[in-house]
This record gives C-alpha cells, sequence and structure tokens, in this order.
C-alpha cells in the first residue's frame, strides 16, 4: 500500500494515457506492460546481440502493424497500403544513404525517409478523402496503390533506373544500403547490431506510448467519434475529412519510419515489401491482435512474424492465414479485445455472488 | 443561460445583404434540381431568433431535400441561405455546425457503441474546457432525465432515452438554431409528450430558435403555432396553424397522397 | 503507316477491354449483388487457369474441354468456400475483405506447395493477324468477343430469367424476397456461384496467354478493383462501361508508356471517378433515375 500522494503521483503520470479508448487501464496492465518492456530491453542480454540483431526485425515489423491499428483500429480507416508507404521509406532512405556515404547521408535518409512516406501519404490522403473516397474503397485504392508500386518497381532493372549510386535493381531489390546511424560527417555512431534492435524498441515503446496519449485526447474521441459514425460527427462540428486526412497521414509516417528501420536492419529492400502477400501482413496482425488494441497488434506482429520464422517453410502463409481467417471468425475483434471481455465477464460473474468480499473493480487486461 | 424577451423585437434593422438583422435564417430562392427535377423550387424561407417553426407537407413535398440544403448536406443549384446575415449555402456541415447551428436526423444517431458518457463528450469537448466535463455532464444528464445512465452503453437504452440523449447532445453545443428531421418518428404516445415537453422547454428557457420538418401534424399542434407548408418544393401555404388546419387547399394536398 | 498504327490501338483497345471486364465480372458480381468484398477474386481466377492448364496438359483433352473443366472446378471450389466460410460474412463488408485476404494467401502458398513455381504454359491458339510490319494475336481479338458475350449473357439471366428476378429482388430488399416466398440463402449461395464460374471462365480464357504461376491472380486484381469502384453497384451496366471507359485510357496509356504507365492512368482515372461520381457510373445514372421516379 502506497502513500496518498504517491499514489496520485501515480494516478496523474498515468492520466494522459488512459482513457476508454484504450483497452489496459488497470495497476495489473501497467504492471504486464512493465514486465514486457523488461524482457525486451533483457533479451540482448540473455541471447546475445548476435540475437538481438536477428530479432530486430520483429520490432519494426510491430511498428508498422501499429501504424495501421492506430488508422483502423481508431479512425476506421482500413489501409492495405501500408506497406507503400514503408517501401518508399525505405527506397528513399536506400537512394539518400548511399549517394552521400557519410553520416550525415544516413541521419538525412531518415528524414526524408519519414518525410517522403509522410508526404506521400498525405497526398494520397488528401485526393481520397478531399475526393469523397469513403470506406471500402479507400481500401481499395490503398491496395491498388501498393500493387502498382509493385509493377512499377519490378521493372526497374534497367541502368537507368538509378538515382546518382543508387540503383533500384527491379526484382532484385536495392542493395547495400547503409546502417542505422546518426552524426554529421565522419563523425557519429552506428546503429548496428544489438544497437538496432535497442533504436527499434526505443522507436516502438515511444510510438506506443505516445499513441496512447494521442487517442485518449480530444483528437482521440474526434477519431473515434468519426469511426463510429462520420455523419453524426460532422453534425457536431467536427471536420471528419480533416480528422481522416491527419489520422492517414500520422499513419503513413510510422509505416515511414519503420520502412528505415527496415532498410537499416537488412541493408536491402526489393518490390517484394508491396505485394500482396506483403501487404495483407498489417492486417494479420490488427486483425488477430486486435485492432482497437495497439498492445494487442505489436503482440500479434511480433508472434506471427516469430512463427512464421520457426516454420521456416512453405506452410508458414498457410497457418498463418488459416488463423486469420478462424480468428475474424471467432472473434472478429481480434485476441485482445476478446480477452478483455472474458476478463470483464469473469469479473461480474465473480461479483454478482460474493457481496461481501472486495471484489477487484479494475480489469486487467491485454 | 441569458434570455432575451422575445416579444420584445427591436424595429427591425436591415444590413446590406438585405436580410432583416433579428431574423436568424432566411433562404433566397432556394433551388435545387435533379436532372430535370426540381426538388426545391425557388424557396424564400425565413425565421426569427428564438422561433419555433414546423415545416410540414405530405410525403415528396421536398422537405427533406430543404433540410439537407439547410444542413449542408446537399449544394444548392442556386439561390442563397443566410444565417444570422452570412451566406452559408456553400459552407460544409461542420463549419455551419461551429456557427451555432445543431441538426438532429431521423435516424436514431446517437453513437450505438460508446456509454452515455462518451456521447456526450464528443459535442462537449468542442465547447468546455476538459476539468468542467464530469460537472457539465451530470448537468446534463439531469436536465435530460438521464441520471444513472453516464456508464451505460447507448445501444442499451431505452428508445425515448435515445431521443432524449440526441437532443442533449446536439443542446450540448449551445446552439441558436436547431433543425430537427421529425424527432418523434417511431416514438410512442407518452415518448412523443415527453418530447414535445422538451423542446417547448428548450425554446423558451434557452432562447434556441428551431425548424422541426414534420408529417406529422396532430405533434406539430402541441408544439408549434406557425407553420409553413411545403408542396412540389415550394411554399405553399405560411400562416397559423389553425388557419392552415382548416385551409381546403392545404387538405385537398394531404388527402392526394393518402397511402 | 497511320492506319496501322490506328488499327494498332484498335487492338489495344480491344485487348484492355476484354481484360478490364474479364477481370472484373466475377468480383463485381459478388461485390455488387452480395457485398462481399473478394479479395481472393484473383485465386478464383488461379482456379480456373490452373484447372485449365492441368487438364489440358495431363488428360490431353481438346482447350474448350478443358475451359470448361476449369470453369466447373471453380464454380465447385465457389460453392464449398461460401458453405464453409463466406457466408457468415454477409453484411461485414470490411471483415469479408480481411477473411478473403486470408483465404488467398493460403491459396496462393497451397497452389505453390502442391504444384510448384510454374506450370508449363498451354500455347495461345490461332496464331497471328499480320499487317504491314505488325501482327497482332487472334487469340486475343477474340477475347473481346468473349467478354461482350459473357456481358450479353449475364444480362439475359439477370433480367430475362425467373433466377435473376430473385436474385434482383433478394438484393434489394431480403425481407420483402422472403416474405414472398424467396430461398434467399440460395439466391446467395447461386450469385457466389456464378461470380466464382465467371472467375474460372476469366482463368481458362486467359490460362494460355498468362505465366502459370502460383501468384498469377495478382496479375488481374488492379483492372479488377479500379473498375468495381469506377462502375459503382450496377453491375452489369457498370462494367461494361468501366470497361470502354477504362479500356479506352489504359489502351492509350499502355500503348504510350507501357504496363505501368497504363496502371497508373487506370489508377488515376478512378480517383477522379470517386471524386465526381461518388458511387460509380451507374451510381449517377441511378441517382437520376431515382430523382426522376420520385418527381412521378
Amino acid at each position: 500500500m502506497s502513500s496518498d500522494s504517491s499514489a496520485s503521483l501515480a494516478a496523474r503520470l498515468r492520466a494522459p494515457f488512459e482513457g476508454p479508448n484504450t483497452i489496459g487501464n488497470s495497476n495489473g496492465f501497467w504492471a504486464s506492460f512493465g514486465v514486457a518492456v523488461l524482457l525486451l530491453a533483457i533479451y540482448p542480454v540473455l541471447f546475445g546481440p548476435y540475437a538481438a540483431a536477428t530479432s530486430s526485425v520483429f520490432l519494426v515489423y510491430a511498428l508498422l502493424g501499429v501504424s495501421l491499428c492506430f488508422i483502423w483500429g481508431f479512425c476506421g480507416i482500413l489501409s492495405f497500403g501500408q506497406v507503400a508507404f514503408f517501401g518508399v521509406a525505405g527506397y528513399t532512405f536506400g537512394i539518400v544513404a548511399i549517394n552521400l556515404s557519410s553520416y550525415t547521408g544516413v541521419t538525412l535518409g531518415i528524414v526524408a525517409g519519414i518525410a517522403v512516406a509522410t508526404l506521400f501519404a498525405a497526398l494520397l490522403g488528401y485526393f481520397m478523402f478531399y475526393g469523397g473516397v469513403r470506406d471500402v474503397y479507400v481500401t481499395i485504392i490503398t491496395l491498388v496503390v501498393a500493387l502498382v508500386l509493385h509493377t512499377f518497381l519490378g521493372q526497374t532493372a534497367g541502368s537507368e533506373w538509378a538515382v546518382g549510386e543508387a540503383a533500384l535493381g527491379g526484382f532484385n531489390g536495392m542493395v547495400g544500403i547503409p546502417d542505422l546511424g546518426v552524426g554529421v560527417g565522419d563523425v557519429g555512431i552506428t546503429l548496428d547490431g544489438a544497437m538496432h534492435y535497442y533504436a527499434a524498441l526505443a522507436a516502438l515503446i515511444a510510438t506506443y506510448l505516445g499513441l496512447r496519449v494521442l487517442v485518449n485526447s480530444q483528437f482521440g474521441y474526434a477519431m473515434v467519434a468519426t469511426r463510429e459514425d462520420e455523419a453524426r460527427t460532422e453534425m457536431f462540428g467536427y471536420n471528419t475529412t480533416f480528422i481522416k486526412f491527419v489520422t492517414f497521414t500520422i499513419g503513413g509516417a510510422l509505416a515511414g519510419l519503420s520502412g528505415v528501420l527496415f532498410v537499416t536492419w537488412g541493408n536491402y529492400i526489393d518490390p517484394s515489401e508491396f505485394a500482396i502477400t506483403a501487404a495483407a501482413m498489417p492486417v494479420i496482425w490488427a486483425s488477430i491482435g486486435g485492432r482497437e488494441s495497439i498492445f494487442g497488434t505489436i503482440a500479434a506482429a511480433i508472434a506471427i512474424q516469430w512463427l512464421e520464422l520457426q516454420l521456416t517453410g512453405e506452410w508458414a502463409l498457410v497457418i498463418v492465414g488459416s488463423l486469420l481467417i478462424i480468428v475474424m471468425l471467432a472473434i472478429p475483434k481480434g485476441i485482445a479485445p476478446g480477452i478483455r471481455d472474458l476478463i470483464v465477464a469473469l469479473q461480474t460473474r465473480r461479483q454478482e455472488p460474493a457481496s461481501d468480499s472486495p471484489a477487484p473493480t479494475e480489469e486487467v487486461s491485454d | 443561460m441569458a434570455t432575451s424577451d422575445p416579444t420584445v423585437k427591436t424595429t427591425a434593422a436591415v444590413d446590406e445583404t438585405g436580410v432583416e438583422t433579428d431574423t436568424i435564417l432566411q433562404t433566397r430562392g432556394l433551388r435545387k434540381q435533379f436532372g430535370g427535377l426540381t426538388a426545391t423550387d425557388d424557396v424564400d424561407f425565413g425565421i426569427d431568433e428564438g422561433e419555433l417553426r414546423c415545416l410540414i407537407g405530405p410525403n415528396g413535398a421536398g422537405k427533406s431535400t430543404f433540410l439537407k440544403l439547410l444542413t449542408g448536406r446537399l449544394e444548392p443549384t442556386a439561390g442563397s441561405i443566410y444565417y444570422d446575415g452570412d451566406e452559408i449555402g456553400h459552407l460544409p456541415s461542420h463549419e455551419r455546425v461551429s456557427r451555432g447551428i445543431s441538426m438532429k436526423f431521423q435516424v436514431p444517431s446517437i453513437y450505438p457503441d460508446l456509454s452515455v458518457r462518451e456521447n456526450l463528450r464528443i459535442p462537449l469537448q468542442r465547447i468546455a474546457d476538459p476539468d468542467t466535463f464530469e460537472q457539465r455532464t451530470r448537468e446534463t444528464l439531469e436536465r435530460f432525465h438521464l441520471e444513472g445512465t453516464a456508464d451505460e452503453t447507448a445501444a442499451n437504452l431505452s428508445h425515448g432515452q435515445q431521443q432524449r440523449l440526441e437532443i442533449a447532445m446536439a443542446m450540448t453545443l449551445e446552439p441558436t438554431l436547431m433543425l430537427l428531421d421529425e424527432p418523434v418518428a417511431g416514438l410512442s404516445v407518452e415518448e412523443t409528450a415527453e418530447v414535445a415537453d422538451l423542446l417547448r422547454t428548450i425554446n423558451a428557457e434557452d432562447d434556441v430558435a428551431f425548424v422541426v420538418i414534420e408529417h406529422d401534424i396532430d405533434f406539430v399542434e402541441t408544439i408549434a403555432d406557425q407553420v409553413t407548408v411545403l408542396h412540389d418544393g415550394a411554399i405553399f401555404r405560411e400562416g397559423s396553424i389553425e388557419d392552415v388546419r382548416n385551409d381546403p387547399a392545404v387538405k385537398r394536398i394531404y388527402l392526394g397522397e393518402e397511402e | 503507316m497511320a492506319l496501322y498504327e490506328l488499327l494498332n490501338l484498335t487492338f489495344q483497345f480491344l485487348d484492355s477491354f476484354a481484360f478490364i471486364v474479364l477481370a472484373t465480372v466475377g468480383l463485381a458480381i459478388i461485390f455488387g449483388m452480395m457485398g462481399i468484398i473478394n479479395l481472393a477474386h484473383g485465386e478464383f481466377i488461379l482456379v480456373g487457369a490452373y484447372a485449365t492448364t492441368l487438364s489440358f496438359n495431363l488428360l490431353g483433352v481438346p482447350l474448350v474441354l478443358a475451359m470448361l473443366v476449369g470453369i466447373i472446378a471453380t464454380t465447385v471450389y465457389g460453392i464449398i468456400l461460401e458453405r464453409l466460410i463466406i457466408h457468415r460474412l454477409y453484411g461485414r463488408l470490411l471483415d469479408s475483405m480481411v477473411v478473403t485476404f486470408g483465404i488467398s494467401l493460403v491459396m496462393i502458398q497451397l497452389t505453390r506447395i502442391v504444384f510448384g513455381n510454374s506450370l508449363d504454359q498451354i500455347g495461345t491458339p490461332f496464331g497471328g493477324i499480320s499487317y504491314g510490319v505488325y501482327s497482332y494475336s487472334a487469340y486475343r481479338i477474340m477475347l473481346a468477343g468473349a467478354a461482350i458475350l459473357t456481358l450479353a449473357a449475364l444480362y439475359v439471366v439477370f433480367t430475362r430469367t425467373t433466377f435473376g428476378i430473385k436474385a434482383r429482388a433478394t438484393i434489394q430488399d431480403e425481407e420483402t424476397a422472403r416474405s414472398m416466398g424467396v430461398d434467399t440463402d440460395r439466391m446467395y449461395l447461386s450469385t457466389f456461384a456464378i461470380g466464382s464460374a465467371l472467375a474460372g471462365l476469366t482463368g481458362a480464357l486467359y490460362a494460355p496467354t498468362i505465366t502459370m504461376s502460383p501468384d498469377l491472380g495478382a496479375n488481374f486484381l488492379v483492372e479488377a478493383f479500379v473498375a468495381v469502384v469506377v462502375g459503382g453497384p450496377s453491375v452489369l451496366i457498370g462494367t461494361s462501361l468501366a470497361g470502354g471507359f477504362l479500356g479506352t485510357i489504359d489502351a492509350i496509356f499502355t500503348y504510350v508508356g507501357g504496363t505501368f504507365i497504363g496502371q497508373v492512368a487506370l489508377l488515376t482515372a478512378a480517383i477522379f471517378a470517386i471524386r465526381f461520381l461518388p458511387d460509380g457510373i451507374t451510381g449517377l445514372l441511378e441517382d437520376i433515375r431515382a430523382k426522376r421516379r420520385e418527381a412521378q
């Protein structure tokens, strides 16, 4: 039992991260969140830098999943095009960093990659939302954009398709992309191996906490209201077009960030990142984990990608695809909200008969 | 809430747009065509601050098209809409709302999956400071007889409670004009009486002007003195409810469409 | 010379038109009539193409018969899938996309596991038509005829037969249709079967012209989705008009700049079409017609 003042301090610290828009507002949730972060943080210590370097990509994919979870789960925009922003950022980073082969180049590459992805998302979002494109048509257009990029980059094998030193490389992809790093000229630090892992982890945690604040803010309520009923929300004086535009652009920026982390992890990118199987992955993570739960999406992304790696073979996609179908039919909202509902149901059942025992009032979830 | 006595009217000053300034809403030659069909035909319609006006007419008279023009769901083919002296005919809905026009549609349009508290927060956060949310929510729930429902999911409320929640949400924005589309459609007799009561109270206490689209003349009689009859997209009659009710021509257009 | 250029462009148009119409019809019927976005549409085409190719290669049956096998296989496949999975998704538009995406993933990979990365392709029949220094595949021109025939046949089915009338009644108002004694469940199943058969037909017809790989379905997706978006809710007219409109755009831009430029032009056209016609071409027509009716 802590004293009143420290309890209220904790409550005040937690307040911006909590609200009805996020699943998991209880002590139990934050405790398990802490444990999860701790486990991820000591992973490189336990398993060594090599394992950390290989596992870094799971965190990168988790971030890509979060970019979709944010726009789909909270604003109702189902985009199959997150990979488009992911890939565009990756290629952009490659072009900048290969051409300016110094710390300056890498640093600028990070900025440029995210900026181009953000701009691309903003442009596409502007055309779609201000053009009155809705619901399922947004989904189709984002998918088509990814597929068209796939076609485009697939035919860039020729030597004329090079930007300075950086050859796009057609289906063979762009090779020799530098490691992640920051600095100016020759002075700076390279974030490779386990350092890349920590960079990705930091980005993921920062994004997670930042988005929790955002979705529980006034803007978050506006997003949720837009998801629930756009016409009604318009009637309360909200500019839902603008809300969707901003949300979609933020989603594009996050996908861009994950794209930069991806290419600096493998030092390589090819058009298969835009293919339909790749475009499906974020949707699969968010669907299985629960699109209204950022934490659920992260967990699902890591678990599914890990599973895919363990299966290492041709059956991986079959299993993942089947899992998706089964979860969508059995728990349409995904696993994390399913667990939440289960816990709430158990608690109310326990509370009802046992009237004199102090029943827990907070849900433990996620 | 400050109430200006509606019976004391200043001499109607006329501003540069030619709109009388105690008129809150005025349309001029408002027209909407779909292909060859004219759904709204050169309508000049105006209501004063604090007035409660019902807009009636048989099915297909163009009531909902007219309302959609006022709310911004449709763009007029020609003509203009003045609100508080400004032309708003081409503003998007949300900007009209920001200027003080609240709208409530026929379909109960609360957020069914959100709690009552969250429902109220959506309009509340547009005008109020976060520190006051709790208190204002409590006040609103009391005023609209929704005490104890704050944490209910809106879908679990009774039909009448949903209607009241919806009006409460529209009122939260502190509008000067409310546009209501058939507010009692599908309600029981008791619920209808309750809504009628609520509308009269709000109209009197908060000095909000109302345009109520209504099909049911009996309900109209309980809330309004002045009515406007639409027929074939144009204004057919305007006057007190008794005059209109006894007008043989109005009877004829209503009978003409008897289902 | 200019005449040959014109001929080239005409053939390119016929080719694009046929491709768009055939890629779209199955998807459009399932979307327009049932509210299901079938993201596994490309893999339905895959089933048709593979069944055709395999029966031609392995059983040595004549091509036409092989194509028939392709159509039947896809139809049966569609019926099984509808009973197992799809019928749980009616009224859940976005969920239907996610689940069919899962189906697509499983199918591509299963195909790869069972048949490897490619099959021997059936040679394109009929040879070419030569003019000047150019020549154009006669089979591809024939496909334009097949596309028009398909649209005509569907028109007859959906407007002239009792089945078509029942199906359309179900789509317009399920409750009423049911109260009139229509077995709406069976209507959905039949409509899905027709959509599947059409995808099978597309696969069968294009089997001799494309590389037989497990991901061949992706070739059809861009055109199909763009045409569905542009065509709008009224399936047959929408698909025909979208085929004509997009076919022209695709032909011109592909002619000038190749496949990629053609696809970009399609995408741009789709975005513009949605901007100005939110419910597609037929949505616009429907709007005008509805207002006319209201006026009377």
